[in-house]
């Protein structure tokens, strides 16, 4: 499993956990793990402190996090990025479209 | 004289005293005293007349001397006329030459300030042309260095903004795969109910068969159809079985779908993020340049200004000549009255004539006139003379 996601006991937060890689191969995971879930004004939490590599294909993951967050009026927060993801974060802008701490 | 002439008078009578004692009164107390007072007198005129003698002699002497000292004076008068005059002609000459050098040096000076400052002119227009050329040069078309990075820099994020959107298109395309082979798969659950459906079928049939078997004659024609649909039975299964195969034919096309998805969706961003640091330090570098560029460009805006500031003060501080050209003059008319005095004492020894003394007594009031002649015009200079801040006057 590169892909784990818990939802919070009170229900309001659901956190998605990436492991080292974050790239093509995990996108049917990551996407079961939150595709099922549609509680509205929801706090999604991308946890990417573990993760070293990310691709392009990762982004586009996060996009379509973003739009099914957005599809439910949701927010989408990206927690704890390692510097060299932090970068390709940034290179992305994604700063502009989600919280980034 | 006189009184040497009295003692000899006064010590022949002592004598003629000191006969008649011996001839006739034999006194011999009055004999000591007149011999003792004798020889007293005798020794003061001997000293005396020693004394004349050589004021005497001295004088005879100082007779001799003031006929030499004419011709000394002469020859010292003539040897000073001659140091005079070729000390006066060396100084003369060389306030010549300094008033010649000081006038050339200052127009030398004076004409590669006119020149530094006609260059500082130069320089300012060019420098205001740079200073109006590079802010052309930002106005312009994207010529300057500093709007080609930002440009590069905005393509490079557009390009990673397609390489995302790529990515997430193809990832939209992957979901619907993945749906689509769920489909596929309840359309294998649907195949395998109408395989179910024909084995029934079939074992239908083969009961038919059976029954119109025992049924003998009467069940010829029942056994007919009954084959009939045993053999509609198996067709099914066949078509059920083609079905499969064409399915799971699209399935292996699927997932060479999702393989050449999978190589359009991920493109590894290292080379990007590379990209991106060294447009990055690009930037703060060109910034930077750029800042140099127009810091420098202003500080030569301030010089220049100064350069035409500190030329103006050297033009004007050369008035010095003009001061100096004046001490020179004057110092030309000093040297005149030295000639004068100089031309004075060639004349002593051409007038064997004239006693020494008038000419000594000519040469006191030559002197003199020349002295208060000289003290006036120093005192008129005096005056007229300023220092060179006083006379700050601009000449240009």
């Amino acid at each position: 499993m590169t892909v784990s996601s818990k939802l919070s006991t009170d229900g309001k937060q659901l956190v998605i956990a990436i492991d080292e890689r974050f790239d093509f191969s995990s996108h049917q995971e990551f996407r079961d793990a939150y595709s099922g879930v549609t509680n509205l004004d929801l706090t999604y939490i991308l946890d990417l402190r573990k993760t070293e590599y990310m691709d392009s294909s990762a982004l586009g993951m996060i996009l379509l996090l973003k739009d099914h967050v957005q599809l439910y009026a949701g927010q989408l927060i990206i927690s704890k990025p390692s510097d060299t993801v932090r970068k390709i974060l940034e290179i992305a802008q994604f700063q502009r479209l989600m919280t980034i701490e | 004289m006189i009184n040497i002439r009295y003692g000899l008078y006064l010590s022949c009578a002592l004598a003629l005293l000191v006969v008649v004692n011996y001839l006739f009164i034999h006194q011999e107390i009055l004999f000591l005293i007149l011999f003792s007072v004798l020889s007293g007198l005798l020794i003061t005129l001997a000293s005396q007349i020693h004394k004349v003698s050589l004021t005497i002699t001295d004088t005879a002497k100082g007779d001799t001397m003031s006929a030499v000292d004419d011709e000394l004076i002469h020859s010292v008068i003539f040897e000073l006329q001659q140091f005079i005059h070729q000390e006066v002609n060396i100084v003369e000459k060389e306030l010549q030459r300094t008033k010649v050098l000081v006038a050339d040096a200052v127009t030398g000076i004076s004409d590669s300030f006119k020149h530094l400052q006609s260059l500082s002119e130069e320089q300012q227009q060019m420098i205001q042309l740079l200073i109006s050329h590079s802010g052309n040069m930002e106005d312009g078309e994207g010529a300057s260095l500093h709007s080609f990075v930002i440009d590069s820099n905005k393509t490079l994020d557009d390009f990673v903004g397609v390489i995302i959107n790529t990515s997430k298109q193809s990832l939209e395309t992957m979901s619907y795969t993945d749906d689509m082979v769920a489909q596929f798969d309840s359309i294998f659950k649907l195949l395998s109910q109408v395989e179910g459906l024909a084995s029934q079928t079939n074992l239908l049939a083969l009961n038919a068969a059976i029954e119109a078997a025992r049924a003998g004659e009467a069940g010829r024609g029942f056994a007919v159809v009954a084959n009939e649909v045993r053999s509609l039975s198996v067709g099914s299964t066949e078509l059920n079985e083609d079905i499969r195969a064409e399915i799971n034919q699209a399935k292996e096309i699927i997932a060479k779908l999702r393989n050449s998805v999978e190589t359009m969706a991920s493109a590894d961003m290292t080379s990007t993020l590379e990209a991106k640091e060294k447009m990055t330090v690009m930037m703060s570098h060109v910034e930077q340049v750029n800042n140099q560029t127009t810091s420098s460009v202003e500080e030569l805006a301030i010089i220049a200004p100064k350069i035409t500031d500190a030329v103006s003060l050297g033009i004007r501080s050369l008035q010095f000549e003009d001061l100096t050209r004046q001490s020179l003059e004057s110092l030309q008319m000093n040297v005149s009255s030295l000639h004068e005095i100089s031309d004075v004492l060639a004349t002593f020894d051409k007038n064997p004539n004239m006693a020494v003394h008038q000419q000594l007594i000519k040469l006191k009031t030559t002197c003199q006139s020349v002295y208060h002649e000289t003290k006036k015009a120093e005192s008129s200079r005096s005056v007229k003379q300023l220092n060179m801040d006083e006379g700050e006057v601009d000449l240009f």
